[in-house]
């Protein structure tokens, strides 16, 4: 059970994020979740969003690079220590998190080596993990 | 195969697409045209005899109508009548750009402004720019110089040439209009910009032939694909490139994915404009030089002294036909070698390499000399990055850095920083292996670096 991410090359420069985004609203396509870092140079934006294949193809066409992989995404329930726990969970398992971020803050995308391998070692701990739908049926209708 | 042991079945019609190039891959050059046999494959000896008899006219012409020469000639003791071999152009004063400069506007001019019959200028990036006038004359050898090179292409007159340089002072643009309209094709004059009523323009017209610095082809070819423009089908066949050097990178991957066949010709506005020399299709690093026109030299740029036949140095030129202004041994400050022998193409004119780097555009990293053709052959090497990059030198603590930034193709890029490094350090490694100096890289989103419609500026040096 994982989500597919959108990540897009990007300079870290004005008006290089607006782009995509613009892009995003032109093809109807719905922001869940997203995440940006850069190294200085350069920046990787990452994006859960409604219709990953279509959004891949909008990227595409123009020009951008993009690479659309899995990550994991864990919903948690609302209240203090949650992010605490969960994290602990991975910890105690050994996943090396390469990278996280909240989709709202109960949902979080968290990306490992072994997509397969985590869902299988996390299947069984007191996490819950959403998939694409999950995430659809939680936040379609929320403002 | 007929009687006479000729297949008839072989006569190539160089206006096919692709036709052309096959003809030259399977080494047929008796199939492709060639503008002026007599003159263009004649025997070195009659060469040799031509440029004599010129330049002993051009000298004295020059010498006769200009008074900066006839000083310069003067002070060094030279008169017209010590010209009697090739080798005595030695005698002659070199001329640079600042004689033009210094002369601004019409010092140099040989004859009356009312027998000019157009005016051109380059753009200097100090004080005033660099003006020439032609008179009839003179724009009847320019056609014929672009003529010829428009012909080593394979174009011919019924093809439909699409302009893409920008017209104006600039002598690219006016300069390839005369000479392929001389030649019988039909022109259309589109000028540089609107990239996508370019494309609009190859279909509706039917264009066969493109004109255009090779970043603006590249750029026009980018901007169709992404329009879903279909190149293999399009009835575009050529591209004849100037305005800039093409690395040869750049040309394999335009023919590639333009499927054309693309050419690049030499010129300076100083002595002429385009059409000194141009690319055939048998060797596609050399160009031929249209020696009937122009003598050449290669010189050692410290010393100005000539090299042995076919090693590296500056190239100078003496145009051996211009009447309204003369130039005599003019330094371009390009370098290259030129070698006599002769073409797979049966055209005996000697060749220049194409030139990849000027005397003058060569940087100096932390006391290493690089030049920026280095660069670039270094990333045309590499899969990844696409043809465009710039080059950014600053002193930072005292000290040269210099930032090579490279557009990163859209397969290149993987949701990893890790692997990203690892390219970048990869990209490091192999500038520095050629360059012998440490260069910064930057990765840039592909489209990330701005195109140009004219010459590509890829180094910006902001030290001092």
């Amino acid at each position: 059970m994982s989500v597919p991410q959108i990540s897009v090359f990007l300079e870290s420069r004005p008006g290089h994020l607006r782009r995509i985004l613009d892009a995003f609203v032109e093809a109807d396509i719905n922001v869940r979740g997203f995440s940006a870092s850069d190294t200085g140079d350069y920046g990787v934006v990452r994006f859960i969003v409604d219709d990953a294949n279509r959004a891949n193809e909008v990227l595409k066409a123009m020009g951008c690079a993009t690479a659309v992989s899995e990550v994991l995404c864990l919903r948690l329930p609302d209240r203090p220590g949650e992010l605490a726990r969960v994290m602990g969970i991975i910890a105690e398992r050994d996943l090396n998190v390469l990278y996280t971020y909240s989709l709202i803050s109960t949902y979080i995308a968290v990306c490992v080596k072994d997509i397969p391998h985590a869902e299988e070692i996390l299947r069984d701990e007191p996490v819950e993990l959403a998939d694409s739908k999950d995430i659809a049926a939680r936040l379609d209708g929320i403002a | 195969m007929t009687a006479t042991g000729i297949n008839e079945a072989e006569k190539i019609d160089v206006s096919v697409k692709g036709a052309a190039l096959a003809a030259a891959n399977a080494g047929k050059f008796d199939q492709l045209p060639i503008y002026d046999r007599a003159i263009e494959c004649s025997s070195r000896e009659r060469i040799r005899a031509i440029q004599l008899e010129k330049l002993i006219a051009q000298v004295e012409w020059t010498y006769e109508r200009v008074e900066w020469y006839r000083r310069k000639m003067d002070e060094m003791g030279v008169k017209p009548s010590d010209i009697r071999t090739l080798e005595d152009v030695r005698k002659l004063p070199f001329t640079d750009k600042s004689a033009l400069r210094d002369t601004f506007p019409y010092g140099l001019f040989a004859v009356p402004l009312d027998e000019v019959v157009e005016l051109h200028a380059s753009s200097g990036t100090t004080g005033k720019p660099i003006v020439v006038g032609y008179n009839d004359h003179d724009m009847d050898v320019w056609s014929d110089c672009i003529a010829r090179l428009s012909q080593m292409a394979g174009v011919v007159p019924s093809d439909r040439v699409q302009m893409a340089f920008g017209y104006g002072m600039f002598t690219g643009g006016f300069g390839l209009h005369y000479g392929l309209q001389k030649l019988g094709c039909m022109m259309i004059p589109a000028g540089s910009g609107n990239t996508e009523r370019q494309i609009q323009m190859i279909q509706d017209y039917g264009t066969t032939v493109l004109v255009a610095t090779p970043t603006y082809a590249l750029h026009i070819c980018e901007v169709g694909e992404r329009m879903g423009y279909d190149w293999a089908t399009s009835t575009l066949r050529v591209g004849l490139f100037g305005g800039e050097p093409c690395p040869p990178g750049l040309k394999q991957e335009i023919e590639s994915r333009m499927h054309i066949v693309c050419t690049d010709n030499y010129g300076l506005t100083e002595v002429m404009g385009p059409g000194v020399s141009g690319e055939c299709l048998a060797n596609r690093d050399m160009q031929h030089i249209a020696e009937d026109h122009f003598l050449w030299e290669v010189v050692d740029p410290e010393t100005g002294v000539p090299v042995p036949e076919g090693e590296m140095g500056e190239l100078v030129l003496t145009p051996l036909d211009k009447q309204a202004i003369p130039v005599l041994r003019y330094r371009t400050h390009d370098l290259t070698r030129v070698v006599t022998d002769k073409c797979a193409c049966g055209r005996t004119h000697a060749r220049m390499q194409k030139v990849r780097s000027r005397s003058d555009d060569m940087l100096i990293i932390r006391g290493t000399n690089v030049f920026p053709s280095q660069v670039e052959d270094v990333l045309t090497s590499i899969e990844g990055v696409t043809p465009h990059y710039r080059i950014i030198v600053e002193e930072v603590d005292g000290l040269d850095r210099m930032t090579v930034q490279t557009e990163i193709k859209p397969e290149t890029f993987s949701d990893s920083f890790e692997e990203m490094d690892r390219f970048r350090a990869l990209v490091a490694e192999k500038l520095k292996s050629v360059l012998l100096v440490g260069v910064r890289v930057q990765l840039i989103e592909p489209g990330g670096i701005e195109r140009t419609t004219g010459k590509a500026k890829h180094v910006e040096d902001r030290r001092k």
